[in-house]
């Protein structure tokens, strides 16, 4: 693993325009820094509104930062001008969203292709890539399936597939099992762990679920209220790899979770 | 067994509604309102002689040749628009006065123009049948979900992929819903032209009936007409529930098709 960080957010700012005549709309979000290791699993936290979502869309460039910079690899990305934004970086920064927005035409096996197909890269090595994902996730049997015969969680599973199909080297994850019931959300994010675990690409993943954000993460950023910016940070030493089942039953689980809900409130 | 419940209600429609006509025609007088079975007889009789044939083939080749010439480039059109939204707003109140003006008021001007051949009706067609596709085509176009073209972008897709696997599937029950109603319609308009002015097709039938106070060759050629209209619909139901098998059944329109 090296130390270089892959991707650097340095003082990042946004507020959305405002309309004419109006008072300056707020800081949403203001001298926001911080950076991801090559291989680092970086979750982040925050009272819902703090704008999570906002700082993941000005990774992603699917949204424009009103100041400060974001590097990757050390190049920095160009975030204000709405018309040089490139979705993705190229292919270098996947992103799974709230929504699952699977393409409702296609079935579960052509919506896991989609990217390779609009990459132009799909060939026999990497349909067989995308069926051995589709094997790891428990989604045999529904490869023939349209979006709407699937339950929620295997729409979940579907798009987050979709995503690691192309190997992104940076996936950013938006709150992928905040809809889900319980018992899924557990087994997503076991079947997440387990595919991290193959690859160990970087990923910064967003939630508002305590216990989420220690289970998954190497480390856990804490934010603050608007306008927002880094409150504290937490190195999670639990062992890889881990088992998110019994996470809740390690020494030191209780305390940082204790500490991270003083944070948050 | 819905599906022969609902044959069965059909047919039963039908008898009650031959029996009407029957008992129309013995209070009226079969002089103007024939009866159902001397209709029937004459469409086939018609039929089997090649003249309904023959004139119903003139029909559809107008309504055809004017369905294709005003629906492709309705559908182009909005998608060629897309990136452009100030032209839209441009030509909008024109595209309004287009669809809202009474076309059939236009047949005497084209009869003039284009004489009383088939171009006249299908200049008619092709009026009545652009408007409408073109605004089913652009709510289709419009309705398009803008997370999925930024997903299909995270993904790596330029903006020609973004049409193909994206805005183009959206918009295509929009196209449907459109051609549902444009296509028949069409069939419909290409009769009524024919009876202004024409020397063929089913809507000469019914005038040349009309002037010969033959009301049974009236009948029989509107039963054509009728009989062109539903094949048409369904048609097109049949292609839309082909290729949208995609959409979940709840759909009340896809409902409505899987029931016929």
């Amino acid at each position: 693993m090296s130390t270089s960080p892959l991707l650097e957010v340095r003082n990042l700012a946004k507020r959305f325009a405002s309309r004419q005549g109006r008072e300056p709309a707020p800081w949403v979000i203001r001298d926001l820094s911080f950076s991801v290791r090559d291989g680092e699993f970086l979750t982040i936290i925050g009272p819902s509104g703090s704008g999570k979502s906002t700082l993941l869309n000005m990774i992603a460039q699917i949204d424009t930062a009103t100041g400060g910079e974001i590097l990757f690899g050390g190049d920095t990305i160009v975030v204000s001008d709405p018309k040089a934004l490139k979705p993705g970086l190229d292919r270098r920064i996947g992103y799974v969203t709230q929504d699952d927005n699977l393409l409702p035409w296609r079935t579960t096996m052509d919506n896991v292709l989609f990217p390779l197909e609009v990459q132009g890269r799909l060939d026999d090595k990497t349909r067989a890539h995308a069926e051995t994902l589709i094997k790891a996730v428990g989604l045999s049997g529904y490869e023939k399936y349209y979006p709407h015969e699937l339950s929620g969680g295997m729409r979940k599973r579907t798009s987050l597939i979709r995503t690691l199909v192309y190997d992104p080297p940076v996936i950013l994850m938006d709150e992928p099992f905040a809809a889900v019931d319980a018992q899924t959300r557990v087994q997503l994010q076991e079947d997440l762990l387990r595919l991290w675990e193959m690859g160990r690409k970087t990923i910064i993943f967003v939630t508002h679920d305590i216990a989420e954000a220690i289970a998954l993460g190497d480390r856990t950023l804490v934010l603050t209220k608007q306008p927002t910016r880094i409150k504290a940070e937490h190195a999670i030493p639990f062992k890889r790899p881990r088992n998110v089942k019994d996470i809740f039953g390690l020494e030191g689980f209780a305390q940082v979770y204790e500490k991270i809900r003083a944070e948050i409130q | 067994m819905k599906r022969y419940r609902v044959l069965a209600d059909r047919i039963l429609v039908c008898i009650v509604c031959l029996a009407l006509w029957q008992v129309a025609s013995w209070i009226l007088g079969t002089y103007w309102v024939s009866t159902p079975w001397a209709t029937i007889s004459r469409f086939f009789i018609s039929l089997w002689d090649g003249e309904l044939i023959r004139h119903a083939g003139y029909t559809i080749e107008e309504a055809a040749l004017g369905g294709v010439i005003g629906a492709v480039p309705a559908i182009i059109l909005p998608f060629a628009l897309r990136r452009f939204p100030t032209i839209v707003q441009i030509i909008d109140p024109f595209m309004i006065g287009g669809y809202g003006l009474p076309k059939l008021a236009l047949a005497p001007l084209f009869i003039l123009w284009f004489g009383i051949g088939i171009e006249s009706k299908i200049a008619v067609v092709v009026s009545i049948v652009f408007f409408i596709e073109y605004y089913a085509t652009l709510s289709g176009v419009r309705a398009l979900d803008a997370r999925l073209v930024q997903m299909a972008q995270l993904c790596g897709a330029n903006e020609r992929q973004v049409a193909r696997h994206v805005v183009w599937p959206c918009a295509v029950p929009n196209i449907f819903a459109g051609l549902r109603i444009s296509l028949p319609i069409a069939i419909a308009v290409a009769v009524v032209t024919e009876l202004i002015s024409s020397n063929r097709g089913l809507g000469y039938l019914v005038q040349m009936g009309a002037m010969n106070f033959d009301i049974t060759e009236v009948f029989a050629a509107i039963l054509g007409a009728t009989v062109l209209v539903l094949a048409v619909g369904y048609a097109v139901d049949g292609t839309e529930a082909m290729l949208l098998r995609w959409r979940p059944s709840s759909d009340p329109l896809q409902q409505a098709t899987s029931t016929t």
